[in-house]
């Protein structure tokens, strides 16, 4: 039983990976492709450290490792894709300080 | 080898579209795919650890999952700046 809940867990994560790379390479724009970060960074870490936990069954040093491991992608993820996400709206329409001139104008015609 | 390696094996095939959006995107797009790249690098390392039973294996996967991290905030930074 406790390789079953191995396997299944294994292949989600494996899965979820892998669909997120074919996702990658089928979406088309770079806004579209931040979004395939998402279930590679989020379901695969979760899965797998999961799949460490059920089958040491004891606590041990691995298990303890996997989710750190997984909690340090958890978190790290979406800082990552919102600083990306920053930098790529940044090349294409300058700074941040343009929006606020806009808002600085309409208050004051 | 056993589900482990496996799985280890089958989740490095996953490099392959990372390499090709690398190669053939653009500058953006290859910095996301090597994001993943490093996702998924961390992670293989994980289960190759976990598949050879040994603990200090695992230690690379948490190394990586910091320093890949930093890298690419990094390279961010330089790509909304500078690239």
């Amino acid at each position: 039983m406790k390789a079953v809940v191995v396997d299944v867990l294994l292949g989600v994560g494996v899965g979820s990976i892998l669909l997120s790379c074919l996702g990658l390479l089928a979406s088309g724009g770079p806004f579209e492709q931040l979004h395939f970060t998402g279930p590679a960074a989020t379901i695969a870490p979760v899965a797998i450290a999961a799949a460490v936990i059920v089958d040491e069954s004891t606590p041990s040093s691995m298990a303890v490792k996997s989710v750190i491991t997984a909690v340090i992608l958890l978190v790290t993820s979406p800082v990552l894709v919102h600083a990306t996400a920053r930098a790529i709206r940044v090349r294409r329409h300058g700074r941040f300080q343009i929006l606020r001139d806009e808002l600085a104008r309409k208050e004051n015609p | 080898m056993n589900a482990w390696l496996i799985a280890a094996t089958v989740l490095l095939a996953g490099l392959l579209p990372c390499i090709y959006v690398v190669m053939r995107g653009s500058r953006v797009s290859a910095l996301i795919a090597l994001e993943l790249a490093s996702t998924l690098t961390t992670l293989t390392l994980l289960l190759i650890a976990q598949g050879l039973h040994r603990d200090p294996f695992a230690d690379l996967a948490l190394v990586s999952a910091v320093l890949s991290f930093a890298g690419s905030l990094t390279f961010v930074r330089f790509l909304e700046r500078w690239v």
